[in-house]
């Protein structure tokens, strides 16, 4: 093959890998962006939800063969989309808000770090789970779609980024034309004239709180599909460069974080594959801090000065 | 349920003294602790679970034989997670408990971060299974089961050259003791034998999991074989699986932390993915040795599981441990370090009948195992595919 074209195929090969890691990073910063928005917390435990659902993954999945082995797997996410919802707004009603009316969002932040601490160290106490990694069910196949100039798309990364894009342009309608995303936007911006419009805050809260950590466990399905070992650390990277991806693109503000997350996608995968593997997380964080020097509310976000 | 494990081992420790009533002497002459670090939790658990079976294995069958030096053998065993600041804490703790040999650790990462203590503290280490070069060449007190890196790499460039290849490639973790030891061994090698590394791609450390762009990458370059020294928990469901969506459809080899790899396939992947993957080894379960068969019959009867190398590895360990102390007629690390230290002692091992170099590094013979696809049985399996005695 000659030069060019072999330039050519490495960059689309790199272009496939970002897209494939940014679609499921922004679909886990959409769940810290959409939290902020509404409550202006960082949840912390929202990696610890990606890790939820991966679990829920795991052990529905056999069930479900068992029952059936016709049904394809990846129906289980609809169990871990619920489990995850659950999970949300049980932390969300237990832990956020009583802190929330007490204290002040120093001791929210707090209380978020430490519902991650406990619901690792939860799993980790189960059983069935344990310490060590667990090896999940293929749940697409890793054969190639195509193999065309040494570029090979394989199904995995396919649905990946098909689905990703799905989830981001459905979740867009909805906040944009629906009633409820309607509510979901006029809380996040006012919370006393919200009440004053006839708006439930707290049930809108709780929506939102159900929706984000819906999407962790459709990310889960996205991230195990890939990478077949879980434990029960296995939300912690994730989550972290998710949050960046929202910071990135502008936290509180839903297209940042699609846009965040597909620019540290294709960060880390050009790095790896044109500079060096060891640099990507650097790579990946230096940006963050370049953008923030410039743009300190983020790529999309607009810079607004505090009411005095 | 750990401890119900735990307690249902020492019950079947203490059974064969109780029940064999006089056909062999029980040990009467007090206790000598021994003791142990492994990863027993963690990525690492695989092995770090059959290690433990493995010394308590040998260590029963030692108390149920009279002891070492008439004493009886007590295993106080730490669990490092693979990670090298455990394995530090671990052996402190050892040593604060008035140890004098441990046993460990596992990976060379881990190994490496305790050796320079061992040697301050005038703690005997002996470890099993770490491979790298650097382990045992500085430290008087530090011994070793395994072979070096150095002759690993150098049978995988052997390998390469016998195949015919003159363009190799390279995917290694420069992060780290033993993916990168494994790599300048296995380079050095080559240069030796003529042949060109065309593609050295790395990744950012042992726990990376995505290689797309690296198997890319050396597939560009045409290479028909690729060395890449990973650990079974990335290579069974990532290195493997990841080249074949990439389109490398060559010879992977790897060396001895391949083993079990084939126990961490995600169900439903595509196994003829494991056609064309062959690693070093240490041993093969299959072999007809006596001492081979004995190990594996009874480690199967105990734990109902085919022992890995890792295993054998450590059973053997202990053992040398025994040689040593029966050698010195006592029990200190001092006396134990200098039997070790004695190069013409020979040991007769499930791993091999070897002595210790200089540096305390056997002088033995490698395996050389191929996974493939078993078709019949719809899973990976493993076949002996060599015996390599010695390089010339």
């Amino acid at each position: 093959m000659s030069g060019s074209l072999q330039t050519l195929s490495d960059f689309l090969q790199c272009l496939i890998v970002g897209l494939r890691l940014g679609s499921v990073y922004a679909l886990v910063a959409l769940g810290y962006t959409m939290v902020y928005g509404i409550i202006r917390l960082i949840n912390f435990a929202h990696g610890d939800f990606i890790m939820v659902g991966g679990y829920t993954l795991f052990f529905t999945i056999p069930a479900m063969l068992a029952v059936n082995d016709k049904l394809p797997i990846w129906l289980a996410v609809i169990v871990a989309i619920a489990v995850c919802a659950l999970v949300g707004v049980t932390v969300e009603l237990v832990a956020y808000r009583p802190v929330r009316k007490k204290g002040t969002n120093m001791t929210a932040l707090i209380t978020a770090i430490a519902m991650s601490l406990f619901l690792e160290n939860l799993a980790q106490a189960i059983p069935a789970i344990g310490p060590n990694y667990k090896i999940m069910r293929r749940m697409f196949s890793n054969k190639a779609v195509l193999n065309f100039l040494n570029i090979s798309l394989d199904w995995t990364t396919l649905l990946t980024i098909l689905i990703g894009a799905s989830v981001m342009i459905g979740l867009q309608l909805f906040v944009k034309k629906t009633k409820l995303g309607r509510a979901m936007r006029a809380v996040s911006e006012d919370k006393q004239a919200s009440v004053l419009v006839g708006i439930n805050v707290n049930r809108t809260i709780i929506i939102t709180f159900a929706i984000g950590s819906g999407l962790a466990a459709v990310a889960a399905l996205m991230y195990f599909a890939q990478y077949s070992t879980i434990m029960t650390t296995s939300g912690t990277m994730l989550g972290l460069k998710a949050f960046v991806a929202a910071v990135l693109g502008g936290i509180g503000i839903i297209p940042g974080a699609m846009l965040g997350g597909l620019v540290i996608g294709l960060v880390e995968s050009f790095t790896t594959g044109y500079i060096s593997s060891s640099l990507a997380d650097a790579f990946v964080f230096l940006i963050l801090i370049i953008v923030l020097i410039i743009k300190p509310a983020g790529i999309l976000g607009k810079n607004v000065g505090e009411k005095v | 349920m750990k401890k119900t494990i735990a307690m249902l081992l020492a019950a079947s420790m203490v059974c064969p003294l109780a029940a064999c009533g006089g056909a062999k002497k029980a040990p009467e002459g007090g206790e000598i602790k021994i003791g142990t670090i492994s990863p027993n939790t963690g990525a690492m658990a695989v092995y770090g679970e059959a290690m433990v079976n493995a010394y308590d294995m040998a260590a029963a069958e030692i108390n149920a034989d009279g002891g070492i030096n008439g004493k009886k053998v007590v295993l106080v065993k730490k669990d490092d997670q693979m990670d090298p600041t455990e394995s530090l804490n671990a052996f402190n703790a050892l040593v604060a408990e008035g140890v004098d040999v441990v046993l460990g650790a596992v990976s060379s990462g881990c190994t490496a971060a305790i050796t320079d203590a061992a040697n301050e503290e005038e703690v005997l280490l002996l470890t099993p299974t770490s491979t790298a070069d650097s382990i045992t060449t500085k430290d008087d007190y530090v011994f070793r089961t395994c072979y070096a890196d150095s002759f690993q790499g150098k049978i995988a460039a052997k390998y390469a050259k016998d195949l015919g290849c003159k363009e190799v490639g390279v995917l290694y973790c420069a992060a780290d003791t033993y993916s990168k030891g494994l790599y300048d061994s296995f380079a050095n090698a080559c240069k030796d034998y003529g042949i060109n590394v065309v593609a050295a791609e790395s990744a950012a450390t042992m726990e990376t999991i995505e290689f797309s762009n690296q198997w890319a990458a050396i597939k560009a370059k045409g290479v028909g074989f690729v060395f890449a020294p990973f650990y079974y928990y990335t290579v069974g469901p990532y290195v493997v699986p990841q080249a074949r969506t990439a389109g490398y459809t060559g010879i992977i080899m790897g060396a001895d932390g391949y083993d079990s790899a084939n126990n961490y396939i995600s169900q439903g992947s595509d196994l003829s993915a494991w056609n064309n993957v062959m690693f070093t080894n240490h041993y093969d379960p299959a072999d007809k040795n006596p001492v081979v068969k004995k190990f594996v019959t009874n480690y199967k009867t105990k734990y109902n599981d085919t022992p890995n190398a890792l295993a054998a590895l450590a059973y053997d360990g202990l053992y040398m441990i025994k040689k040593a102390m029966e050698k010195a007629g006592a029990e200190d690390a001092k006396s134990v370090r200098d039997a070790l230290a004695d190069t013409s002692t020979v040991y007769k091992g499930v791993t091999g009948t070897f002595t210790l170099d200089k540096s305390g590094t056997p002088v033995k013979g490698a395996t050389v195992v191929e996974y493939y696809y078993d078709k019949a049985n719809n899973k990976v399996a493993t076949k002996l595919r060599d015996v390599v005695k010695k390089l010339d």
